[in-house]
């Protein structure tokens, strides 16, 4: 069966920096799969790769519901299927949130009764109808601009959706509220690729696969399983067993102070 | 004719020759129908109509609106008190045109303590071709008055005018007024405006402007807080399309203590229109205890279009709050990136972005029905520049 994403030998690079160095990826419909890895490794690239942000030099292929997608405009990959949830959802001062899912309906050639439908149920199931009176993201806490991520991405219906560390910056409440929603949008029209740095909103949900990516490389996947043995060792243990060595980056620059 | 030597003239070069202009004459005609603000503006406490410089209509109620003869008979010392008060004669060429020219006015007074919940709406149109016309506007807003007055200014677009338009208000005490302009000259009019509002004890003035016509369109506005705890929002929104100069002068002149002023100017430029502001906020020894910003942000839509903002502070006094901030660049690039990753085509992410960036001034115009085809106006110009392949 077309999985709802298909990644393969995705590579990037950022001027002469090569950030992704082969990303192989699947992510089924129906299914929820979580991408962890320390930073710098390359996991919020992967999803701005995939979204077409033209800063990234990009090479290889991902398809969407079997849709080639690289080389598409950033608005094409969209219509295409897929949905990027932003890490730092940025602020649009001046445009409401309704205006935005306005126009997602019109560039989306939905009917706009239906689509106003369903903007309405969204809306009331995640508790955004205060919101959608106010300017895209301004003046949101953290939890409120992730929910707002989540709510276009419930009025999008995306095939596949990335969702670039949804959890950081949330406090404890915030992130069980927001593995709930990526839980209860699980669908057999929707793969969900969430990008997270810490397992712990893997404990609120139930992933079906979990990813490790270190220095621009899948290095492991498996089950649920594979956050649990991360959480146990950390990435350090995990790099030093493949024989990756240490990551100079995030290297704790007081190791040897006593 | 004024240079670009000189600092007040700055960055505009003025491609003008006087010979080409005359006197219309004055034979009271009213215009066409030019207005295009009247829909917007369902409930009006007065209206004026100014025809080349010549009063043609007006009707008041609450307020009394009158041409400057009917005025001076109803109150000859104190229009003679205030008219033509505010604006110098020498201060340039154009100015002292006015002072020699100018015949008639649209005197709009505000009794004592009335409060007048609907606009008085006034139009200044310019009609003949190669005609220069001085229009004068008088709001006189005495103490404990509430008002709020609507300036459109019109032409067709193949009017070739040239106007020197004169607004002076002046406010009594405790008195709460505010003045919106929309310019929308024709595309062959050149205009030179002069605006002074002197604001009175624990008065309240809302200025707010619309710049959407003209090939040179310029308002030198200069605001006095004058009355101890008097205070001042100003507002302004712009957008130059093609070759249009669109040029703002304000000066917010703090005299009285704890007065307060706020500027917040947003303008966009496309294809090879120019814009300038250049904001002085000065305060005065006297005017201790003062809150004074400025804000002018602008958009650069096309290569060729370009946007002068020169912020500035002169302060006298120790204890003061000010600050100013100005800025000049494209399109946000992270929003831009935003909007398509929502399946928004790059055109029409660029026109909500554009429409968001003048809602943060447009959402503030004191008279919101006002705003509403002003943002219309706007978005046309975006969208005319777009379909042309400008922006």
């Amino acid at each position: 069966m077309t999985p709802a994403l298909k990644v393969e030998g995705v590579r990037a690079k950022l001027g002469d920096l090569e950030i992704l160095k082969g990303v192989d990826l699947e992510v089924p419909f129906g299914e929820i799969h979580a991408l962890m890895g320390p930073n710098g490794s390359g996991k919020s690239t992967l999803c701005h790769v995939l979204m077409g942000k033209d800063e990234y030099a990009a090479e290889g292929s991902a398809a969407v519901g079997g849709r080639e997608v690289m080389g598409l405009d950033v608005d094409e990959r969209a219509r295409a299927g897929l949905f990027e949830a932003f890490q730092y959802p940025v602020e649009i001062p001046g445009v409401s949130l309704d205006e935005l899912l306005a126009e997602m309906g019109e560039a989306a050639g939905r009917d706009p009764h239906e689509f106003g439908d369903r903007v309405e149920r969204a809306a009331t199931r995640l508790g955004m109808a205060p919101f959608r009176d106010r300017a895209i993201n301004s003046g949101l806490s953290g939890g409120e601009k992730k929910r707002s991520e989540m709510f276009q991405l419930a009025v999008a219906r995306p095939k596949a959706a990335v969702l670039d560390e949804v959890d950081s910056g949330l406090d404890i409440d915030a992130v069980r509220e927001i593995a709930g929603l990526v839980e209860a949008l699980r669908s057999e029209e929707l793969g969900v690729l969430i990008i997270t740095h810490y397992s712990r909103i893997l404990r609120y949900m139930a992933p079906d696969r979990v990813h490790v990516m270190i220095d621009g490389r899948i290095v492991r996947s498996g089950g649920p399983e594979v956050a649990e043995e991360l959480e146990a060792k950390g990435y350090e243990e995990l790099r030093a067993e493949l024989g990756l060595g240490p990551n100079d980056d995030g290297a704790d620059p007081y190791a040897d102070l006593p | 004719m004024p240079s670009e030597a000189e600092e007040i003239w700055r960055y505009v070069e003025l491609d003008l020759d006087l010979a080409d202009f005359s006197l219309p004459e004055r034979n009271g005609t009213p215009p066409p129908e030019l207005s295009r603000l009247a829909a917007a503006l369902p409930e009006v406490s007065g209206k004026a109509t100014v025809s080349d410089g010549a009063v043609v209509a007006a009707e008041g109620g609450d307020v009394a609106v009158r041409p400057l003869l009917e005025a001076v008979g109803e109150a000859p010392e104190r229009v003679e008190a205030v008219y033509g008060s505010a604006i110098p004669v020498e201060h340039d060429i154009f100015t002292a045109a006015h002072h020699a020219f100018a015949s008639d006015a649209v005197v709009v007074t505000v009794p004592r303590g009335a409060a007048v919940p609907a606009p008085v709406h006034v139009t200044i149109a310019a009609v003949a071709d190669g005609g220069i016309s001085f229009p004068h506007l008088l709001v006189d807003v005495e103490d404990g008055a509430e008002a709020s007055v609507v300036v459109e200014y019109v032409s067709q677009g193949d009017v070739r005018a040239l106007v020197v338009p004169h607004i002076e208000v002046v406010s009594g005490a405790d008195a709460n007024l505010s003045l919106t302009v929309v310019q929308n000259w024709g595309y062959a009019t050149t205009a030179l405006a002069q605006a002074r509002v002197a604001v009175g004890r624990d008065s309240a003035v809302r200025i707010a402007e619309a710049g959407l016509g003209g090939s040179l369109s310029r308002l030198h506005l200069t605001v006095d807080l004058l009355g101890r705890g008097s205070s001042a929002e100003v507002l302004g929104a712009y957008f130059g399309e093609e070759d249009q100069t669109l040029d703002y002068r304000y000066f917010m002149h703090h005299v009285g203590l704890n007065t307060h002023s706020d500027m917040f100017l947003k303008g966009a430029v496309e294809d090879e229109a120019l814009s300038v502001f250049t904001g002085l906020i000065r305060i005065e020894e006297s005017a201790q205890r003062t809150d004074a910003f400025q804000t002018n942000r602008n958009l650069i839509l096309s290569e060729g279009a370009a946007a002068q903002s020169v912020p500035n502070l002169e302060i006298l006094a120790n204890d003061v709050r000010c600050g100013h901030g100005s800025t000049v660049g494209p399109l946000d690039a992270e929003q831009h990136y935003y909007l398509m990753s929502r399946g928004l085509d790059g055109a029409r992410a660029d026109r909500l972005q554009v429409r968001g960036f003048f809602e943060e001034v447009l959402a503030r115009f004191p008279v919101g029905g006002v705003a509403v085809p002003v943002r219309g106006w706007i978005n046309d110009k975006y969208v005319r520049a777009q379909a042309a392949g400008r922006v």
